[in-house]
């Protein structure tokens, strides 16, 4: 229904137990239905309006706002979706307007939605810029397309729209590791300093530091930082670098639960000397995906292992000694571990379906590819988003996608089939070595060594 | 920022409490709180106070999209996108017209000055002579910019608001005396000077004399300092004994000389920095020189009230023996922090010292933690050191950079007592900045770092901005 801009007078008034609210913004009047108002949820500004017309049925409520917006917000009501001519204005004008009528959290579902992710769709959209001369250590997404980015001793939060960014000062001089725990809560440890810190980016102070009690009473670095959905994982390793371990907290009280893959290290067992340095919650299967490597004189060695938290036993390990991975991700749709290995480059998986004590890892790229010492995938990063794998490959990121085959008889050896794309046009192909890749909202992030920036890859449909 | 979504709902109730007005034909309905929260001096609130009993809106002849701008800014204290399609100038005529420059003034200015998050938003650029020879900046984000023996003042809002033209050549110091009066003084000619904005004219003068010692004229003056009631100002003569005037500023008369010396050595040569601090009420002069064989200087406080020394330094000559031959380069006065910041010649480390507690030697060395920004040997690059709003800033050569204090942990308490780790070190600008030119002075104002390059034209502004300035490469 049209506003108009009207003088007070309502042509037709409706019936004490009508449906149709009647709302006076800054002078222009808006009818809807309670129903419309109630989808905004309980206790909201909306609910109070309804309710207030409900005792008082021929009292039109005047709200003191802008007309224009209020129109906007009310077919996000109605619909669920933001009209196009929104785009005519400033999405942090509507961002002000609709925490003021307190249905912020639908305008993020209808703009920054997980579900809303293309991954064939994404396009290298925007640039968030970082002042200062560090560039990112790393980034940390969340749920609904807020990134935090670690650069030098300071971290950067850009809200969910994209349009608004704090920054803080932390006691790091790097940050190796960051997690989201929410918006303005984070996680951060780092190789160089002991203890898990959990900052409360708003205010830039350290809420609690999380430490280790390790057995040489040295200090314990952040190796990793993974999490589940009621857990905090983080791998920490002795300053001296002779033991290590994987300690569960719980996600809300941030009290540690239980201690997994605790490692002691005697004489020159390197093996048992390897940090986990990636820890993936693997949801579907209630297990954590835990994977270090070290690099020696005679090549890159390491392990990829997968714990039941609540036994502390371990479910699955593999060893690496040829063409170590380089990064590792579990992807739960898929039900696959993917690795790009260090010497190939070459992205392989593994069955989470049947997992076996011989099983190997299944190469998807290239195979014939000699593996002749070189570490042609040092520095790659594999990430499973959706039914997707990302793979970054010097500045250019391949996307890996699933081919499922409808005629069974084809597929005699049951291999499953997964093929690679490039991201991006020709104009974005590329740039400086990508470093980091998160995924966050509808959006890919990146950055690239030594860039002063974060890269914001999205879908185009629904962009504001 | 966050509005009370309540007091917006009750208001809903009380039909009376609502306001029409016709702004250049179009109609706009709010509430009178809304329309009154401009404060009781407003034409708006004064419209308010009409008969509500007349039906008939309140017309306003302005033009109507600014003024739907102007009552967006009223009722969420936040100017909306749209304002983009007016200009500063027009925005801040059309808020005057109406009495709420205020909320103009607190809605566009700018976040708390954070030097790990400031981005160069502009330079203001006097349209002649451009060579900032002096700048100071006001609390407010104003600054008055001394360019070729002109005075250009630029308001918050970086519009230029008003020159006047000097009888000086150079002017090499300057000083906000009142909001409209300036002192200037200058290296090539004697005296100090007051010159009102408001009629662009002198109004008055004072000079270095002494009755009966005839060698004491056209005494110069090298630096200006202002206290609530009291202008100081160093000068300095030909055969460079000099000493600190005490000014009273309404009269613009001599109360007071304080820390007469006769210039012939480094420890007592003119200061060349002149800095009041209101809490003690402590008057801090230094003096720096380089030459040939390094750096020499003294830090100075005086109790002006008795012309007393309280506390003195030189250096070469105090401090730590390791430090020896590192003697400082550049000095600052942290006002409302209390503490002094030198930067050391040689090493170019930054020291601390807290002036409640001022010893033989206070100094704390500020250490850098991170090895990828170890300084080593910039020797030769020119350093300025400034500090504003708890952060210390330093310019060496054209690379401008940040201390900031650590935010400890509450329960860290014992940490902290010396000033390893308190301050941590970052760049506020990128290497392309520093590209510009070596910096020759930084000064805060208004949440703003004003900064000023050799031999570039203009001052760099430097803000602080919650705005994710996302480039769309779309």
């Amino acid at each position: 229904m049209p506003p108009f801009v009207g003088d007070g007078i309502v042509q037709s008034q409706p019936k004490s137990d009508s449906n149709i609210v009647t709302i006076d913004v800054g002078g222009q009047l808006f009818q809807t239905t309670k129903q419309t108002l109630t989808t905004a949820g309980t206790k909201t500004f909306f609910s109070r309006i309804s309710e207030s017309v409900s005792t008082s049925p021929f009292h039109i409520p005047f709200v003191d706002r802008d007309p224009e917006i209020f129109s906007l917000l009310l077919s996000l009501l109605r619909t669920g979706n933001l009209p196009s001519k929104a785009k005519s204005f400033d999405l942090q004008d509507l961002i002000q307007e609709s925490r003021f009528y307190g249905i912020e959290k639908l305008l993020i579902d209808s703009l920054s939605n997980p579900s809303q992710f293309e991954p064939f769709n994404l396009h290298r959209s925007l640039i968030l810029p970082l002042n200062g001369r560090d560039s990112p250590s790393a980034i940390a997404t969340t749920r609904y397309g807020s990134v935090h980015v670690a650069h030098g001793s300071k971290i950067t939060s850009f809200d969910w729209s994209l349009r608004r960014k704090s920054t803080v000062l932390t006691q790091f001089t790097a940050v190796d590791s960051l997690l989201a725990i929410s918006p303005s809560i984070a996680a951060a440890g780092a190789n160089d300093f002991s203890g898990l810190q959990i900052l409360d980016l708003e205010n830039g102070i350290v809420k609690e530091t999380l430490n280790w009690e390790n057995v040489t009473r040295s200090g314990s670095t952040v190796q990793a930082i993974g999490s589940g959905p009621n857990h905090l994982f983080t791998s920490f390793e002795s300053s001296r670098r002779n033991s290590n371990s994987i300690v569960v907290y719980d996600f809300e009280t941030l009290k540690p639960v239980s201690e997994i893959s605790h490692n002691e290290i005697f004489g020159a067992d390197i093996g048992s000397a390897i940090p986990a340095t990636k820890l993936e919650w693997v949801n579907g299967y209630n297990l954590l995906m835990a994977c270090g490597s070290h690099s020696g004189p005679f090549g890159v060695n390491g392990y990829l292992r997968l714990w039941d938290i609540r036994s502390g036993n371990m479910v699955w390990d593999i060893n690496e000694k040829i063409d170590c991975f380089a990064d590792v991700s579990v992807s739960d749709s898929l039900s696959a571990i993917f690795k790009v290995g260090v010497n190939s480059g070459e992205v392989s998986y593994v069955d989470l379906r049947n997992l076996s004590e011989g099983n190997e890892w299944v190469c998807i790229g290239d195979k014939r590819k000699v593996v002749n010492g070189k570490k042609e995938g040092k520095g790659c990063k594999i990430e499973a988003q959706g039914n997707q794998v990302f793979c970054t490959k010097g500045g250019d990121v391949e996307l890996w996608s699933e081919v499922i085959m409808g005629n069974s008889g084809l597929m005699e050896d049951k291999k499953r089939i997964f093929k690679k794309n490039l991201m991006g046009r020709v104009k974005d192909m590329g740039g400086d070595k990508i470093n980091n890749l998160a995924f966050g909202g509808s959006r890919m992030f990146l950055t690239r060594k030594d860039q002063q920036c974060v890269e914001v890859w999205q879908g185009s449909s629904r962009e504001l | 920022m966050e509005e009370e979504s309540t007091s917006h709902m009750t208001a809903e109730s009380h039909t009376t409490d609502r306001i029409k007005l016709n702004v250049g034909g179009k109609l706009f309905e709010t509430t009178l709180s809304t329309i009154r929260s401009g404060g009781p001096d407003s034409l708006l609130f004064a419209l308010s106070n009409r008969n509500s009993n007349d039906p008939n809106p309140v017309f306003i002849d302005r033009d109507p999209e600014i003024f739907s701008v102007l009552l967006s800014l009223l009722r969420t204290n936040h100017l909306p996108s749209t304002s983009h399609r007016f200009s500063k100038q027009e925005l801040a005529d059309e808020a005057l017209y109406y009495g709420i420059d205020s909320h103009l003034r607190s809605a566009t200015a700018p976040p708390p000055f954070s030097g790990i998050d400031a981005s160069i938003v502009g330079s203001i650029r006097p349209a002649a002579e451009g060579l900032p020879s002096a700048f100071t900046a006001a609390d407010n984000g104003s600054v008055w910019i001394a360019h070729g023996g002109q005075v250009s003042s630029y308001d918050w809002n970086f519009l230029h608001t008003g020159t006047f033209r000097t009888h000086l050549d150079d002017i090499d110091s300057i000083c906000r005396v009142w909001p409209e009066i300036a002192a200037v003084g200058s290296l090539s000619d004697a005296g100090l000077h007051f010159y009102d904005f408001s009629g662009s004219r002198h109004v008055g003068s004072v000079q270095w004399n002494d009755p009966t010692d005839p060698r004491i004229f056209k005494a110069r003056v090298n630096a200006i300092t202002a206290s609530d009631s009291s202008v100081f100002a160093s000068f300095d003569c030909l055969h460079r004994e000099n000493c600190i005037l005490q000014v009273d500023k309404t009269r613009i008369q001599v109360v007071s000389q304080l820390g007469r010396q006769s210039g012939n050595q480094a420890k007592n040569i003119v200061p060349g920095k002149l800095t009041f601090v209101p809490a003690t009420g402590v008057l801090v002069g230094s003096a720096v020189t380089g030459g040939a064989f390094g750096y020499s200087g003294y830090i100075r406080l005086w109790d002006p009230r008795s012309g007393e020394v309280v506390w003195e330094t030189s250096e070469p000559g105090a401090g730590r023996s390791s430090r020896f031959g590192d003697s400082f380069a550049a000095i600052d006065v942290d006002v409302e922090g209390l503490a002094l910041f030198k930067l050391c010649s040689k090493s170019g480390d930054l020291a601390m010292a807290d002036m409640r507690n001022l010893r033989d030697d206070p100094w704390i060395y500020l250490k850098e933690k991170n090895p990828s920004l170890v300084m080593n040997g910039e020797e030769g690059s020119s350093m300025v050191v400034s500090c504003y709003k708890g952060q210390v800033f330093v310019g060496r050569g054209g690379g401008l950079e940040v201390w900031s204090r650590v935010q400890e942990e509450a329960t860290n308490v014992e940490r902290g007592s010396e000033g390893d780790g308190l301050f941590r070190r970052n760049f506020v600008d990128k290497r392309e900045d520093s590209e510009r030119g070596a910096i020759r002075k930084i000064e805060g104002g208004g949440d703003r770092l004003f900064v000023s390059r050799e031999d570039v034209e203009g001052i760099e502004v430097w803000e602080s901005s919650h705005s994710a300035g996302a480039i769309s490469v779309l």
